[in-house]
């Protein structure tokens, strides 16, 4: 099994509320999703959310990154056999990119593709080599940055439909405050964490957590910025409350670092930050053996496909403390899967081990907006790739395509259904076998 | 009963009012209502205008099943109306959305809009649920309702009168929109009252019912159904 092609979709879905925290503000998902297609015609998604303060990348970036570094490393060479997650994941190089941490975003996106691939050529479920070891996974609500009287607002919201873990954005003058809010409204039974996206000194750390320790915190996400590795274990000291790692935690070093420091209670994986399903697995893996408990995070916009992926990591882990994401069309106009991998009530969703590949039959709006999509792909900046025409549609196209994507379980299914998602890939860029052609498009009509 | 913020109807009347007023100041309707977008803006937004309202009959008939007995008359003549069985005698809203499209030229597209709307109809009975009982989905559903009844009552005869002027539409290809212009004063009043009888019925605490209105409004739910790519700024149905 060789892969032979590949497609990129820089994808910008508009978020039905804007989403902020100390560290950005968005109103739209920035997604890249990447199709790969074998020797057999089988194909493949995945996809990695660019973040400049998190990783390092922006999509443009990604997009440049996949076509010029990992695709050609990839591309007509045999898959390895697909039972071995570690061997897939390893099938991926180990790719540098300048002015970044690491280009993990990339390298997740194409990890999952091919995974998805080769999942589906075998006619596999993902759940047959990361095993479940629960049924369900109980998602986290988290509260966005903003006024103390919406914050109150969106935990009554999440009271209602029932979610008992949130996690709450700080990191502004009024943390105590807010805290001391949301905490009421939540009532003393839900589990209450923060967020600080790394926006606290040591000292406005221990001052802050000092005056909510009382609220029953049950961790503190990124207090301080990333690097500051001694501080961190010197804050564990000064809290009671348990310290989760994110943004210090992005490759298999940093977990390395803060694990011989002592500086965390908790890791924050995420699958796009973290470089993919088997770097993320095994940096939770080494997390737990250290004796630290582990948080399957996401995103803020992740569509279905990612969405699957970490549900199947939060589900196949020993141990789990908690789980964020799936939030679907709680926060995007619409999401890329037919079947709605969004949690329910009480955040519950449930862990399937059936289907081909990760498990998620999906399809994506084909519409073309002549003249609205913008390439941002790397055909402006280098020859190399090269611009072909438009792709094949006019406004008035709309074809179903379907992402046979990653985790809710159809069974062999197929959909002729219409086309769901709604949203704006700014750019597509399609590569085969050395050649490589960018489209401008609404929504890729290769999608 | 009031609720701090005055009584629950008008409290839910407010934020109505908030999203028909972010929906009118948003700069796609000030695009449509201008004639400064071009002629594909206002063929997508006739599509989406059909593809929110073409399945409204299914809608109403789940209300209806869940209506409390002093709501259950109201919506029941609004079902029948919608279906075009009323005593009025007129045409079913479903086919007046379909005389859009193709008197717009946009007949060609009527397949596609028709198979959106059923696709948006199974997306909601097979999305897994966030509420944790009926009662409160129905709040959430009849709260939809009602809110596109009290802003069409006040927007849609803007609408027309944009459509036929920068569209080129004739009188009768909008008269959807001139049918709710007129009808929906008396809808969107008496769903104040049925949101209200609702409420009581199922003895939500006002607080409780609030909630879930802000929940079900929070997205500008107009113009997330009218303009599917708006992009939010903020939220605009929350009490203040």
């Amino acid at each position: 099994m060789r892969l032979v092609a590949a497609t990129l979709y820089a994808l910008r879905i508009p978020f039905v509320e804007s989403f902020s925290h100390s560290a950005a503000e968005r109103r739209w998902s920035d997604s890249v999703v990447v199709r790969v297609r074998d020797d057999a015609g089988t194909e493949g998604y995945g996809e990695g959310t660019a973040r400049s303060y998190v990783t390092g990348e922006t999509v443009e970036m990604m997009l440049a990154h996949l076509a010029d570094e990992l695709w050609p490393r990839v591309a007509d060479r045999e898959l390895p056999a697909v039972d071995d997650l570690d061997a897939i994941g390893k099938f991926l190089p180990e790719t540098e990119l300048d002015g970044v941490i690491a280009p993990h975003a990339s390298r997740a996106a194409l990890e999952l593709a091919v995974l998805d691939c080769a999942l589906r050529r075998a006619g596999r479920p993902l759940a047959s080599v990361l095993p479940p070891r629960r049924n369900r996974v109980t998602y986290s609500g988290v509260i966005t940055g903003g006024p103390v009287a919406r914050a109150v607002q969106l935990a009554r919201q999440m009271r209602t439909i029932g979610l008992t873990a949130i996690k709450l954005k700080v990191g502004s003058d009024d943390d105590v405050a807010r805290v001391t809010a949301v905490r009421e409204a939540l009532g003393p039974e839900a589990s209450l964490r923060l967020d600080v996206n790394g926006a606290w000194s040591f000292d406005r750390a221990v001052e802050v957590l000092n005056a909510v320790a009382h609220l029953g915190i049950a961790a503190v996400e990124q207090p301080l910025p990333r690097g500051a590795i001694r501080e961190l274990a010197g804050l564990r000291h000064a809290t009671t409350i348990p310290i989760m790692v994110d943004e210090s935690l992005v490759t298999r070093s940093d977990a390395d670092e803060l694990i011989a420091a002592g500086a965390a209670d908790l890791f924050n994986v995420r699958i796009s930050k973290c470089g993919g399903l088997a770097p993320s697995l095994a940096i939770a893996s080494a997390a737990i053996a250290a004796g630290l408990g582990v948080q399957v995070g996401s995103q803020v916009g992740e569509t279905a496909i990612l969405s699957a992926a970490g549900r199947h990591l939060a589900a196949a882990l020993p141990a789990v403390a908690f789980v964020e994401g799936s939030f679907g069309t709680l926060l995007l106009a619409e999401d890329v899967s037919i079947e709605s991998v969004r949690f329910g009530h009480r955040g519950r969703g449930r862990a399937r081990a059936h289907g081909g590949g990760m498990t998620c039959e999906g399809c994506c709006d084909t519409r073309s907006r002549p003249g609205s999509g913008s390439i941002t792909g790397p055909s402006r900046r280098r020859p190399a790739i090269r611009k072909t025409r438009r792709p094949e549609f006019s406004s008035d196209s709309f074809a179903p395509a379907r992402i046979p994507c990653s985790v809710a379980n159809t069974g062999s299914r197929r959909s002729d259904r219409p086309p769901s998602m709604r949203g704006e890939c700014r750019s597509e860029t399609t590569r085969r076998s050395g050649r490589t052609s960018v489209g401008s498009c609404a929504v890729s009509r290769e999608c | 009963m009031d609720n701090g913020h005055g009584t629950l109807r008008s409290t839910i009347e407010s934020c109505f009012a908030r999203q028909v007023a972010s929906f009118t100041t948003s700069a796609e309707f000030l695009a449509l209502e201008t004639g400064s977008g071009g002629s594909g803006q206002y063929d997508a937004f006739l599509e989406n205008v059909a593809r929110a309202h073409l399945r409204s009959p299914q809608l109403l008939a789940f209300l209806y099943a869940l209506a409390p007995p002093s709501a259950a008359q109201d919506l029941r003549e609004n079902l029948l109306e919608e279906l075009g069985l009323d005593e009025s005698g007129g045409r079913p809203h479903p086919d007046l959305l379909r005389d859009l499209l193709v008197r717009a030229g946009l007949g060609g597209r009527l397949a596609t809009v028709e198979a959106r709307a059923d696709e948006d109809l199974r997306r909601i009975v097979v999305e897994p649920l966030l509420y944790g009982t009926l009662r409160d989905v129905g709040l959430a559903a009849l709260t939809e309702i009602v809110a596109f009844e009290y802003m069409l009552s006040r927007v849609s005869g803007r609408i027309a009168r944009a459509l036929a002027e920068h569209r080129g539409l004739p009188a009768p290809a909008l008269e959807w929109f001139t049918h709710h212009s007129e009808v929906d004063i008396r809808h969107a009043e008496q769903g104040l009252d049925d949101l209200e009888a609702y409420v009581r019925y199922y003895e939500f605490a006002d607080d409780e019912a609030l909630t879930i209105v802000e929940m079900t409004l929070r997205e500008n739910v107009f113009a997330r159904r009218y303009f599917r790519d708006f992009v939010a700024t903020n939220a605009a149905g929350g009490r203040r």
